[in-house]
């Protein structure tokens, strides 16, 4: 399979183009990003091509395309590379504003392409037993979760609202909304968030509490803060405290890990559990050979989307906010 | 020698009594407890005498100094006011009352009466609780941000279950969650508004189990995130703080110095854990030298029955935002007296 990258504005360009070297099966076939210096310096890296132009990649010998550009450029490359019959895995969030995503769904439909979101956690192997548990009645009915994905602040264009969508809120909120809804089949109903500009010199929002009713009745939180200190030991962490009639759940998906104390790195946790990319990039694969539906789906992005951008909308307005 | 009358034999009524032992300036001189025995065995080792009701104790007993009152919490707003005209000072469990209403009460007629009145929130005087406090004083983590806490266990077992009577003791925000209400506000000041989320009553009383989240907005800024849990395993604590320059994060699951496992004797053999953080001086045990030394020495405690009120404004908010689905502001009346004293 021949894939090309649309952009390495996004970090998890270099993890994805690192998985696609190791499989025979797989070549990264070229590389498109509007920063000229950086798109020639990866495709030397990964001795592919480099077009400046993405009619160019969509044009060449590519069957596949990863999008990983800034998050308000889905829509334009996530469209053109459907118009160009690619199939797609998109970077999340979707995209920053629902009607974009809207639009990437119906371009990828009517082109007959499959468009796949990253939501990578779902292929966590500590997560994926979790869901086990939970689906097969281990905790009774379930109540109640409480859930973090804090991080450290990425700086860059995540900080520029007009190319991120927003700060921790969009950045951290999708992965665990998508959790929610993919270990109880139940969409989010409610939102109230607490979001502010605590901690960055920049002003973007990077701490956030959200709440959030499900129409399950479960009642959830997330703690999406972008909180990870410089010398904290990691990046951050995907966890969740499950609660139900019959018993507590904790997961967290990163705990797989050796404690370093070094004199020359400082203090770091080192992971040693499964890669969920590597999972996702030959499931995303798979779903393309087999011709059947994506794991994570176009609708699921969406979806998660919408919570986050509830989540802003109810800090703006003080109150619980329904979600849609 | 302060002379004190301890009023609840139970779990809290316990550790009371095993303190005032340890104090040298303190005399137990009565405990009373509807179950006789219960008080009886506390007596052990005192010259207290033990009474089955309130109106017996003092009936019996003069010159009493201090009145400690471990009763389940919806009997202490009654203690307290029976207590006023009997002891100068009078020492009652967290939560001071069901509500603000009850609590501002209780206030006001010590006030009135000359009645020193102090409230256990013991909180504030657990060593890593005080070691936070000084590190953000010291500002180790720059200026804070996000805070998580969380605490709780299984659901507790006491007498009648008064503690699965939401009515009496408020549930698990107004009895669990006061002690991290407290704390933040000790830390981060004055809250602005609240957001809560907890179980519906069929299924808290029906299960047996309660859990809550509740998010909390201070006037500095700061974000709190508080878990509250009956629904867990294994008591424990613990509270992390993200600031602009760092992290504070502790955790009594995590940092148990020693843990006894002995083998069950349950069919399964499966080992019971009993993770332990000793110290020389309980913390319980320091509170109420702290409240002894106040009384002896005329001075102000670290933590004032308006402390407890405003814990209790916390909760009541969190309980409205349970019931109306949409935050609560605090409002910044009369009720904020307390920071003045
Ligand atoms: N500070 C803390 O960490 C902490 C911990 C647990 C409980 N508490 C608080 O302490 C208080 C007592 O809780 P507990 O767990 O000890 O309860 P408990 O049920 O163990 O003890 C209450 C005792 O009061 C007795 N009693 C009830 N009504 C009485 C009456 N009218 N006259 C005399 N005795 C009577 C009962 O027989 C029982 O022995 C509550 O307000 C609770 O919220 C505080």
């Amino acid at each position: 399979m021949k894939i090309g990258i649309i952009s390495f504005a996004h970090g998890h360009a270099y993890s994805y183009a690192n998985i696609i070297r190791k499989y025979k099966g797989l070549e990264l076939a070229g590389v498109f990003d509007e920063d000229e210096s950086r798109g020639r310096a990866v495709a030397a890296h990964y001795h592919t091509a480099f077009y400046t132009k993405l009619h160019h990649l969509l044009a060449a010998d590519v069957d596949t395309v990863i999008v990983t550009s800034e998050n308000s450029k889905h829509a334009q490359h996530v469209m053109a590379a459907a118009k160009a019959k690619k199939n797609i895995l998109c970077e999340k969030p979707i995209a920053t504003t629902a009607e974009d995503a809207k639009n990437m769904i119906a371009c990828c439909e009517a082109n007959g392409v499959l468009l796949q979101v990253a939501f990578p956690v779902r292929y966590s192997t500590p997560i994926k037993r979790a869901r086990e548990i939970v689906q097969k009645g281990g905790l009774g009915k379930i109540l109640a979760v409480k859930g973090t994905n804090r991080g450290t602040n990425p700086g860059g264009w995540f900080l520029n609202k007009a190319l991120s969508g927003g700060g921790a809120v969009m950045d951290h909120t999708v992965h665990v909304v998508d959790l929610l809804r993919w270990f109880m089949d139940a969409e989010v109903k409610k939102v109230y968030a607490e979001i502010d500009h605590l901690i960055a010199d920049e002003k973007i929002d990077d701490c956030g509490i959200v709440t959030m009713d499900l129409d399950n009745g479960v009642f959830a939180t997330l703690d999406c803060s972008w909180s990870r200190n410089n010398h904290y030991p990691t990046w951050g962490d995907v966890t969740l405290e499950v609660v139900g009639t019959e018993g507590t759940l904790g997961v967290n998906a990163f705990d797989q890990k050796i404690d370093v104390y070094s004199d020359t790195e400082g203090a770091s946790w080192k992971y040693w559990g499964d890669d969920m990319n590597e999972k996702m990039i030959l499931d995303f694969v798979d779903a393309i050979k087999k011709g059947r539906q994506p794991f994570v789906t176009g609708d699921d992005g969406l979806k998660a989307l919408e919570v986050a951008l509830s989540a802003y909308r109810s800090s703006e307005s003080g109150q619980t906010v329904l979600n849609s | 020698m302060l002379k004190v009358l301890l009023l609840g034999a139970g779990t809290m009524g316990s550790v009371h009594a095993r303190a005032y032992k340890s104090l040298g300036n303190v005399e137990l001189i009565g405990i009373v407890d509807r179950q006789e025995a219960k008080a009886g065995k506390l007596s052990a080792n005192t010259s207290a005498k033990v009474f089955t009701s309130y109106e017996e104790a003092v009936a019996k007993l003069n010159a009493i100094d201090v009145i400690d009152i471990c009763l389940p919490t919806h009997l202490h707003k009654e203690y307290v006011m029976k207590s006023i005209g009997i002891a100068r000072n009078i020492i009652c469990e967290k939560p001071l009352g069901l509500n603000v209403t009850e609590a501002g009460d209780m206030i006001a007629a010590c006030e009135k009466n000359n009645v020193r009145l102090f409230v256990g929130h013991v909180v504030r005087f657990f060593p890593e609780y005080k070691r936070i406090q000084s590190l953000l004083k010291k500002g180790s983590i720059g200026t804070p941000a996000v805070v998580r806490t969380t605490r709780g266990g299984a659901f507790p077992r006491a007498w009648k279950n008064w503690y699965g009577d939401f009515e009496k003791s408020g549930g698990l925000i107004l009895d669990l969650l006061i002690h991290d209400f407290d704390f933040l506000r000790a830390c981060f000041g004055n809250v602005e508004r609240v957001y809560a989320k907890k179980l519906n009553r069929e299924d808290a009383v029906g299960e047996n189990i309660d859990y809550a989240l509740v998010t909390i907005r201070f006037h500095s800024g700061v974000i709190a995130h508080a878990e509250g849990t009956w629904a867990h395993q294994g008591f424990s604590y613990g509270i992390e703080i993200a600031g602009t320059k760092g992290i504070i994060d502790y955790n009594s699951a995590k940092n148990a110095p020693l843990k006894h496992r002995s083998k069950g004797k349950k069919m399964d053999g499966a080992a019971v854990e009993v993770p332990e953080s000793p110290l020389a001086s309980s913390p319980y045990r320091d509170e109420l030298k702290h409240f002894i030394d106040c009384i002896v020495n005329g001075k102000d405690p670290v933590v004032t029955a308006y402390d407890a009120l405003h814990a209790i404004e916390i909760a009541m908010a969190a309980l409205t935002s349970c019931e109306t689905g949409q935050p609560v502001t605090l409002s910044t009346g009369e009720l904020t007296r307390g920071n003045e004293i």
